[in-house]
């Protein structure tokens, strides 16, 4: 069952290149904007940017999993989902981690390409790549409990990102410290520690937590 | 053969603050047939998705021979089949691919055999569709394509909300054929729908859901 459904999900994304390409263009449109702001003040620039990386990394994952359940609920896959004897939670799951799969690694993978482009130094470089492979899962879990808690309400476009974003805080704490601290020279264990902690926390709980806010919104 | 019985027991559902059903008492057993029918917008979906477990109750229980069936999860999901009026197809897959995911989700479902799949496919008349994109096949063939689910279990208990919409005359009548067929092997099958084909039927219970009461 397992690879009957990773398969099915990797030819959905094949089939929808939108979705694999066009957050990859968004992350990228949305960076090359501060510069454009700001100014070619280098100094400046090479200060902001891993913040700005991580809060471009935040609107992305918004935007994916905004609207993530709502094909589905619209189809009535959830139906069957619910009805199933196989466990929905593991279903949800590896929903989660296909969506990460295919969304978030490629953004991921080019971030080396704009620590080059902003001149950002190798060590800051790979522990942004660090946080960013610890946080985004958890954001992505976060943003799918939000779309499956605005399930059943027509116009959810604002609400999901205004009930999420608290969420994402701690995330966002711990990994825009753990970059300051190595680009001072400071150590970072604990943060990552911290993030290791919250994924480790997050991932096995939510498909729980979805199974049940998705029960909740197909009930109301 | 395994005996199965499903009672619902004076179950009630409001929503909105508005009741959608009131103290409903039903219950059918192996080789019978309910069909519920009523005007639209009358409770008789919320109440299929109540005997499904979707919908929870405000009062009342649903049993599966005697067990109540929020208590036994999913011994009760292994012997039921649903097919909701949403198609529950993925438009980005071809008829082929969702129906070897839908599988996936159905342990008794068999789908490694493509004779057996091509054939089935051929006597409703969709063999052609095999491998386009759902998103290119008229509404009615889609209806077929999730009512084969039901050939291609083993599952006794099936649970059908208006498996009839979209369908044509010809296909009505290879769906009734196909429920005498599962009430032949001792299959329950519960279903709502507005075509009344109560006659074509042996024990075959016909329920009338109006102003929240079943008559």
């Amino acid at each position: 069952m397992i690879k009957t459904i990773l398969l099915k999900e990797l030819s959905i994304y094949i089939r929808n290149l939108n979705s694999v390409f066009l957050p990859l263009i968004f992350f990228f449109l949305i960076i090359s904007i501060f510069p454009l702001v700001l100014g070619p003040d280098k100094v400046l620039l090479n200060k902001i940017i891993p913040g700005v990386i991580w809060i471009t990394a935040i609107l992305t994952t918004l935007l994916i999993s905004n609207n993530f359940f709502k094909e589905d609920f619209n189809s009535g896959i959830i139906e069957i989902y619910l009805t199933s004897e196989s466990s929905i939670e593991l279903i949800l799951f590896l929903r989660i981690i296909s969506c990460w799969i295919f969304t978030c690694l490629p953004i991921i993978i080019f971030i080396p390409i704009v620590s080059l482009l902003f001149e950002i130094p190798f060590s800051s470089s790979i522990i942004l790549v660090f946080t960013l492979l610890l946080g985004t899962p958890i954001l992505i879990s976060i943003g799918l409990f939000g779309s499956a808690l605005t399930l059943g309400l027509s116009r959810n476009n604002i609400l999901t990102p205004i009930l999420i974003i608290p969420f994402y805080i701690p995330v966002l704490v711990f990994s825009a410290s753990a970059i300051e601290s190595v680009s001072i020279g400071l150590p970072y264990y604990s943060q990552i520690y911290i993030l290791l902690a919250l994924l480790m926390l997050i991932l096995p709980t939510m498909p729980y937590l979805l199974k049940y806010t998705l029960e909740f919104s197909i009930n109301n | 053969m395994e005996s199965l019985k499903i009672s619902v027991n004076s179950a009630t559902c409001y929503k909105n603050n508005s009741v959608i059903f009131s103290d409903i008492n039903i219950s059918l057993k192996n080789s019978e047939i309910i069909i519920i029918m009523g005007s639209n917008g009358c409770g008789k979906t919320t109440l299929i998705k109540s005997i499904s477990g979707i919908q929870n109750l405000d009062s009342g229980e649903i049993k599966l021979n005697n067990k109540n069936i929020a208590t036994i999860g999913s011994d009760f999901k292994e012997e039921i089949v649903y097919v909701g009026h949403k198609n529950s197809l993925n438009n980005d897959l071809t008829t082929i691919e969702n129906l070897e995911y839908l599988s996936a989700f159905d342990s008794t479902t068999d789908i490694s055999n493509t004779a057996n799949i091509r054939n089935l496919m051929k006597n409703l008349n969709i063999e052609k569709y095999k491998n386009y994109r759902v998103s290119d096949i008229s509404e009615g063939n889609k209806k077929k394509i999730s009512l084969m689910r039901l050939l291609l279990t083993k599952k006794k208990i099936w649970l059908l909300d208006e498996p009839m919409s979209y369908l044509d005359d010809e296909s009505i009548n290879m769906l009734i054929n196909i429920f005498i067929e599962h009430q032949k092997k001792g299959g329950l099958i519960f279903l709502t729908t507005h075509y009344d084909f109560s006659k074509k039927i042996n024990a075959c219970k016909v329920y009338t859901m109006k102003d929240a009461e079943l008559t």
